[in-house]
């Protein structure tokens, strides 16, 4: 469009202080962007790695479900679980879910609060990865419950018995902050969807697109009004997800953390527990966002400015995370508690001395790749990484839950945990559920929040007024506008 | 509208301390020494080899001690994340934080007494004697000075390090200061996290040796980064209300000090509710003890008062956009915020010392008086002849003409 940004440079990572980053490489307009991103969705037909993708996954998926049927006809006695392990995948299914489920609210709430404005390229499609793996998550305490068909009382329904569940038992906050945190994480995650959808709408060739994406978006019209009303919801959703960030995952170790037992009681854990699930759902954003900016080519949105600052999160939460380690074992031995110390030495150099070394090398070590700037800035290399960080973020709740169990108070009840082939097929397929909801919208849904990317384009500033910094959010009261203009 | 508003500048604003910087090293100084000369010659007279003249020294030393490291966490995680809104503000953050050089010298009374002072040190303790044993290679005095004495060089190197780089920018300008001062943050933190959290088990959790609860140095930490957000508050209202910064530190910027302290004071009552839920769910004896010291001879009273008036009070008062953005709303808030991070120390060390009372002792007031004149004569002494705003950092333009939407 102009001289400026055709000599924009295409290394948006180089520390230049004295100037904003670009966020978006490649000369884009807003049309230009608007038709790329719509164009993943309005394809006729997907590219044939994406159907041998969605075949795999949901081929998982029919074995987790085969699995849960096979669990609910027998008992959970296929299950590994003995008898001071009572605990086993399940719940640590159910913990790394969660966990991963942390990364898209805190991209959409925390550093839209923060005014972090790469967030606007990644946001949508990590909000929709929440929604995924809490829904994943959800599954796992669901089927743990023995008698499948009883689970509705876990939910405090009024009942003919007076039969309430124990309000004291964190299990049960974990049914509230789980709950709340789903509804409050689709609400986010569909209001900032609607004048994407109405994007879609307007565009749609085929009756049936224009009907569905007309009732989904909502009437949206791009009005002043509209937009007045957007921001303000977005805000309001903002801060309310805020804490729900923090919440969730601190409810989760209060499972934990309440109890007596050394290695699950200690009082660091809710602030732990909220590092560790950043540090995992941020390295699932990556594992995902590595090659879908390849195969979609949107390597000019998603740029490798945006995998840093991902890979700089990792890094911080992960250092983070091993800091928490290295706490817990210090105080284990500062305590004088022989239980105590006894439970950390017996992680290091017990019987799953395997699965706490994998964690720490996972966790702790893997991540201070991350100090090297080539290694933030090179997808394949980053991605490897990633991959290290979820298998240390499942080992992670493992060694919690199992390890201590395994070893309790009582020598002679101690006994070694090992899972069945239906523990581990379930978890299995629980990644064909996850994978296959994510290939159902990366098909057909908007991946990239447009509108909000909009307002970091370099276009925003020359066609709207100039501003030198602050949020962005209300800034762009016209754009609908500019965008119908130029179609 | 935004593109209305006049975006100000260096020129039209006062921006050094001139006569304002002697005339504060002087009258705080005095203050200062009287104060501590005073609270010395108290301290003396109670004949009890400096035990409660101690105790007052450390509850206001560790005060003093964490206002200046969440100025050093301010500065530090501008940097790493280059932050913008903050530049105006940091020449500030930058002389708080490298007035832990002068804590150095503040906390030579406290290693001098420290025998006198630690539970660990002096036996006075209801912790068994095995126990101390078992964590005498931990609790003993020489390793805690060469502690201290790692902890100070780390802090004072990177402090007087960003202080430095921050002043040869004022003459430079040279943008790849930035870019150092960035790249060098990330360790720094990381040795902060490291430093503060032991730091926080020395002064503070130590004075009860049995106890013990990993979420401590967190809680420090949470403390500090308000106690320096209500102090920049605080620094900057004096500031202007004598001339200086008027125009270069506006509506903006003092909405993101609420934003900062309204954060972190929600962030302290997480950390808080997260310790003391978790041991009184568990209920162990071994932990357990620490707050039923807390709830008994009338300190159950200081503990509501942390509740209310460190956490709901203040969260509900800087909840409101039209709270922040108002000068002296704000510097309300701040002062009271300030007051209340000492009465959480206070709520921290004194239970162990005098349990039997909650109310506090005249030596408290003359040792805060005594540290704090020293503190604020020492942060006059490094602010007077600099600019005090980085006056040729590259992102000082947009932190001038910082927005909030």
């Amino acid at each position: 469009m102009d001289a400026t940004r055709a000599m924009e440079p295409l290394d948006n990572t180089l520390e230049d202080p004295t100037r904003p980053t670009p966020l978006v490489l490649g000369g884009h307009t807003l049309t230009s962007l608007t038709d790329k991103i719509c164009a993943i969705a309005e394809k006729p037909r997907p590219p044939r790695a994406w159907y041998i993708a969605i075949t795999a996954s949901s081929s998982l998926t029919l074995v987790m479900f085969a699995m849960i049927g096979y669990l609910i006809t027998t008992g959970v006695g296929v299950w590994g679980l003995n008898n001071p392990v009572g605990w086993g995948w399940a719940i640590v299914n159910f913990v790394f879910w969660v966990g991963i489920g942390h990364a898209g609210t805190l991209i959409s709430a925390i550093l839209f609060l923060l005014r972090q404005k790469w967030r606007t390229s990644i946001n949508r499609f990590a909000e929709a990865m929440t929604i995924f793996a809490v829904i994943c998550a959800g599954i796992f305490p669901g089927i743990h419950v023995g008698r499948v068909w009883v689970v509705a009382w876990i939910f405090p329904i009024p009942n003919y018995e007076s039969m309430w569940p124990n309000f004291r038992s964190p299990l049960l906050w974990d049914v509230f902050a789980v709950g709340t945190y789903a509804t409050v994480s689709l609400l986010f995650w569909y209001t900032g969807m609607v004048p994407d959808l109405a994007t879609l709408r307007d565009r749609a060739t085929t009756k049936v697109r224009a009907i569905v994406l007309g009732v989904l978006a909502l009437g949206w019209r791009g009005s002043h009004r509209h937009w007045h009303r957007y921001e303000w919801a977005y805000l309001i959703l903002a801060g309310l997800a805020t804490p729900l960030v923090l919440s969730v995952h601190s409810v989760v170790s209060f499972d934990f953390a309440t109890a007596q037992l050394p290695g699950w009681h200690t009082t660091i854990f809710p602030p732990y527990f909220v590092a560790g699930a950043i540090f995992s759902g941020f390295a699932m954003v990556g594992t995902l966002i590595v090659p879908i900016r390849k195969w979609f080519n949107l390597e000019d949105i998603i740029t490798l400015h945006h995998l840093e600052n991902i890979n700089k999160v990792i890094l911080a939460t992960g250092t983070m995370v091993g800091f928490a380690y290295s706490t817990e074992f210090f105080i284990a031995w500062y305590s004088g508690n022989p239980n105590e110390s006894f439970t950390f030495v017996n992680r290091a150099f017990g019987p799953y001395a395997w699965a706490y070394w994998t964690m720490v090398s996972c966790n702790v070590i893997v991540p201070q790749f991350f100090w090297s700037k080539k290694i933030r800035t090179t997808p394949w290399m980053a991605w490897i990484l990633y991959i290290f960080v979820n298998i240390g973020m499942w080992f992670e709740r493992f060694v919690i839950t199992v390890t201590s169990l395994s070893r309790d108070f009582l020598p002679s009840s101690w006994a070694y945990y090992s899972p069945t082939f239906v523990d581990v097929l379930t978890f299995v397929g629980s990644f064909g559920l996850f994978f296959t909801l994510v290939l159902l919208f990366v098909r057909f849904g908007p991946i990239i929040a447009m509108a909000e990317v909009k307002t970091v384009m370099p276009v925003a500033a020359l066609e709207g007024e100039s501003k030198p910094i602050g949020d962005y959010h209300g800034d762009m009261h016209d754009e609908p506008r500019h965008l119908r203009e130029k179609e | 509208m935004s593109h209305h508003r006049h975006i100000p500048t260096l020129e039209e604003d006062h921006i050094t301390l001139d006569e304002l910087g002697p005339r504060t090293v002087r009258v705080a100084g005095a203050i200062g020494v009287v104060g501590l000369a005073l609270a010395a010659a108290m301290g003396a007279a109670r004949g009890d080899g400096f035990a409660s003249f101690g105790w007052s020294y450390l509850l206001n030393f560790a005060f003093f001690l964490s206002v200046s490291l969440g100025a050093f966490f301010f500065v530090a995680i501008g940097h790493v994340m280059g932050v913008h809104w903050n530049v105006v503000a940091r020449r500030l953050a930058e002389v708080v934080a490298a007035n832990l050089v002068y804590l150095v010298v503040l906390m030579i009374p406290l290693l001098l007494l420290a025998g006198r002072v630690f539970p660990w040190a002096t036996g006075h303790t209801e912790t068994p004697a095995a126990l101390l044993a078992i964590k005498a290679p931990y609790l003993n005095q020489t390793f805690f000075l060469v502690r201290w004495v790692v902890y100070f060089l780390i802090w004072c190197g990177y402090a007087l390090w960003f202080w430095k780089r921050s002043l040869e920018q004022d003459e430079t300008g040279a943008p790849q200061l930035s870019v150092r001062m960035s790249r060098k943050s990330g360790l720094a933190l990381l040795l902060y996290a490291l430093t503060l959290t032991f730091a926080s088990y020395d002064l503070l959790m130590s004075l009860d040796p049995a106890w013990f609860s990993t979420i401590f140095g967190p809680y420090y930490f949470a403390g500090s980064v308000v106690a320096f957000a209500a102090a920049l508050t605080v620094i900057t209202f004096w500031l202007q209300s004598r001339g200086r910064l008027t125009k270069v530190i506006h509506t903006e910027h003092l909405h993101d000090y609420g934003k900062l302290l309204f954060a972190f004071v929600f962030f302290w009552a997480y950390l808080a509710f997260s310790q003391y839920m978790l041991i009184w769910y568990a209920n162990i004896p071994e932990e357990t003890a620490w707050f039923l010291r807390r709830q008994q001879n009338g300190w159950g009273w200081v503990g509501l008062l942390l509740l209310f008036f460190n956490f709901i009070v203040p969260f509900l008062g800087l909840l409101a956009r039209s709270v922040k953005r108002h000068r002296r709303g704000l510097y309300f808030w701040a002062v009271w915020l300030l007051v209340m991070h000492w009465v959480d120390l206070y709520w921290i060390v004194m239970p162990e010392f005098h349990p039997e009372t909650p109310l506090p002792d005249l030596l408290d007031l003359l040792t805060f008086v005594g540290i704090g004149g020293l503190y604020v004569a020492g942060i006059a002494l490094r602010a007077s002849g600099h600019s005090l705003v980085p006056r040729r950092d590259p992102r000082l333009d947009d932190s001038l003409g910082f927005e909030n939407a």
